[in-house]
């Protein structure tokens, strides 16, 4: 401030009301509804898990922004959401101290070696999944069947129930009406089993402009896709493509995770490219991989490759912007103040990646 | 259609400045010239003594800073056909070139008429161009003002820059400001030459925001006194709300032919201490199409060759990529001095190799 009282800021003078702290508050809305339909289908131990995941990663990012010496700042959701997504990939039934151990290794692990906030290289909320899906496979696949309330404390008894994912990578058929499925009344994880709540709370991010439609929309695409062209049920094609889209996790992760800014691309080409690049993995996963659903890890893969995919966008729009995709006899009107840049050596692999991580 | 236009869709906050008519101050200080077409009715002057009279006059087009007798000159040897009055103020607040769109339209029409005849276009063809998403206000644009059509730009936020790329284009139109027409009208009637300029005074610190007819050269804080400040302003600017700058001694500080708004906030912005986080919006609201959020990065690490592949010089500085950015980053004014950083390095180095 000087001394006429004013502070001199940069144009536009007019800003958007939307800050980092409502786009987070806005995932936090849209994740409370799959919290209180897990309520509906587990018993309040659903809520309790979220809440244990919420508070560990939160107080873990407390930490870590306290260790880098910067000024914690309490408007910074981005923790707590990570700590919310992790138990809704999770059974019902899982113990508490997984939960506390995904969440440990997404924040420190994942988060802070990175530079926190807006730094990680993967999302936080997969690698804490993978994590715990590799150390404790028999917990974390094993699912509670729906409509039975699991003990609030201490392990959770339950009986179990064989998931559409599971049947499916067996070369079964689920035992389940699919109306059933997109209901959410289907063993799974307890979050990712409600279809119908996950599309309306991807509306609601998409309406609130949180979330993009081209990255779900083309994952989802060519899953759907794959899932024509190959298969794993003898039943009709489109039995087949309604249960490996409802089942397992992957259009939670297409609205919930896949789209989490950080680390997804940034242009809208490169978005649909990803989108489709990471429906490829990850179904490829499924067919080949030795879990039930390899979402996760096909997700881990597509985010170390993300910058890859805007750059080559990049390359694209440079030359579109430059004109240099139009038919020849329009390009003297831009091509006389603007002429097409000759073509430079393209940086090389390791400078591409030099930037990658650096986003 | 607004779906497919990049930019940004904002709040106007247009009223009551629009429909508060003119106010004048200092009225009794007008500047007359020696005219020597005093005798001669406006609509009976000859082609060159239009183009004569905004000489002596010194009138100066506020949208685009040149000398409207220079621009009639150039717009007679290129052969225009259209003529449009210029009055789209895309920009939140302010509203000085529609007001006297709204409010003085027959003088409006007759100087684009004025003007048609200057540059031999063709008289039917004169327009006057407005915003067309100006929804937050209470005052109707007709359809057609003093007998002259109104021409409506759609689209979102930067609109005034891709109008006026627009008419730069098709070579076949002259754009003028309402602001320099109506003084080429003055001059005309009165013999006025052009010693004031337009200017919406408002921001929520402004106790009576209305739009002001200033003399050229007058204090920011004496402006602002006129229309009374209900708080002391934190954040004082001169120009759009979108482009504008701001000041650090309002009493230093003097209004220009180009200056177009005088903004006072109670608050400016404070950095949240926010940092990227990638979200893309940026990049979305670019009018350009250019990756907003990386060129900031780079902007940030000097990365040049990267700037140049990401095409930085494309950025026409229109502030979208900020006003959007959730973490409230000064995207927009980075990349701008990046581009004008990287432009003064070429025009130097190609200096330097013509010297050798």
């Amino acid at each position: 401030m000087n001394e006429h009282g004013l502070i001199l800021q940069n144009a536009p003078h007019v800003r958007a009301s939307e800050s980092l702290f409502t786009v987070m508050a806005d995932m936090v809305v849209a994740l409370t509804p799959l919290y209180l339909i897990a309520w509906f289908y587990y018993g309040p131990r659903a809520l309790l898990l979220g809440l244990t995941g919420a508070a560990t990663a939160w107080a873990l990012d407390l930490l870590g922004v306290l260790v880098c010496g910067r000024r914690p700042d309490l408007r910074d959701l981005s923790a707590a959401v990570t700590g919310l997504l992790i138990p809704l990939l999770m059974p019902a039934s899982v113990p508490y101290y997984i939960i506390v151990a995904a969440c440990t290794i997404a924040i420190l692990a994942v988060k802070f070696p990175f530079g926190g906030t807006g730094n990680n290289l993967f999302n936080p909320a997969a690698v804490g999944f993978a994590f715990a899906a590799i150390c404790w496979p028999g917990q974390v696949f094993s699912y509670p069947a729906p409509m039975q309330q699991l003990a609030v404390v201490g392990e959770a008894v339950a009986k179990t129930a064989v998931s559409p994912a599971h049947s499916l990578m067996r070369g079964a058929i689920p035992g389940l009406d699919l109306f059933d499925m997109i209901l959410g009344n289907a063993s799974g994880p307890m979050g990712a089993t409600n279809i119908l709540v996950i599309l309306a709370c991807g509306l609601y991010l998409w309406v609130r402009r949180t979330i993009g439609w081209r990255t779900p929309a083309s994952f989802l695409l060519v899953c759907g896709l794959m899932a024509t062209a190959w298969p794993r049920s003898p039943f009709g094609v489109f039995d087949s493509v309604g249960w490996e889209l409802c089942s397992g996790m992957l259009l939670f992760g297409a609205v919930f995770m896949m789209t989490e800014p950080v680390t997804s691309p940034k242009r809208d080409f490169a978005k649909l490219l990803y989108g489709a690049a990471a429906g490829v993995v990850a179904m490829l996963f499924r067919y080949f991989g030795g879990f039930e659903d390899g979402f996760v890890f096909a997700l881990i893969l597509m985010n170390v490759s993300a910058p890859l995919f805007d750059r080559v966008c990049e390359h694209l729009l440079h030359k579109i912007r430059r004109g240099a995709l139009l038919p020849e006899k329009k390009l003297p009107a831009s091509g006389a103040e603007r002429p097409p840049r000759e073509k430079k050596p393209k940086p090389g692999l390791k400078k591409k990646t030099e930037t990658g991580v650096g986003v | 259609m607004l779906y497919f236009i990049p930019g940004i869709v904002l709040e106007q906050r247009k009223e009551p400045m629009l429909s508060r008519d003119m106010a004048v101050m200092k009225p009794d200080a007008p500047r007359t010239f020696s005219n020597p077409f005093k005798e001669i009715l406006p609509r009976e002057l000859r082609p060159e003594e239009i183009t004569e009279l905004a000489r002596l006059a010194d009138i100066i087009d506020e949208s685009d800073g040149r000398s409207l007798y220079e621009k009639l000159i150039e717009a007679d040897k290129r052969g225009v056909e259209a003529v449009i009055a210029d009055a789209i103020d895309d920009e939140p607040y302010i509203s000085s070139q529609l007001n006297i769109a709204l409010h003085e339209p027959e003088k409006i029409a007759l100087a684009l008429e004025l003007c048609a005849k200057a540059a031999h276009a063709d008289l039917s063809k004169t327009r006057v161009a407005v915003y067309r998403h100006v929804l937050d206000i209470t005052i109707r644009i007709p359809k057609k003002l003093a007998g002259v059509e109104v021409m409506r730009f759609g689209g979102r936020y930067p609109a005034e820059m891709r109008a006026y790329h627009k008419f730069q284009k098709e070579k076949k139109t002259f754009s003028a400001g309402t602001g320099a027409l109506l003084h080429l009208v003055r001059a005309a009637e009165r013999g006025i030459a052009q010693t004031t300029c337009f200017v919406t005074v408002a921001g929520d610190a402004v106790a009576n925001p209305r739009n002001l007819e200033v003399p050229v050269g007058t204090p920011v804080s004496e402006v602002l006194r006129f229309c009374g400040l209900a708080a002391d302003p934190e954040a004082v600017i001169v120009g759009g709300s979108m482009t504008g700058r701001s000041v650090s001694d309002p009493e230093e500080e003097k209004v220009g032919v180009m200056t177009r708004g005088i903004l006072a906030f109670r608050e400016s912005h404070k950095s949240l201490g926010y940092i990227c986080i990638g979200c893309g919006r940026c990049d979305h609201a670019c009018p350009e199409g250019l990756s907003a959020s990386q060129l900031r990065r780079f902007a940030e690490f000097g990365r040049k060759d990267l700037l140049e592949l990401y095409d930085v010089d494309r950025c026409i500085g229109c502030g979208a990529c900020s006003y959007v950015c959730p973490s409230k980053l000064d995207i927009g004014s980075a990349i701008f001095a990046a581009k004008r950083s990287l432009a003064a390095e070429k025009v130097l180095s190609e200096k330097g190799g013509a010297a050798e």
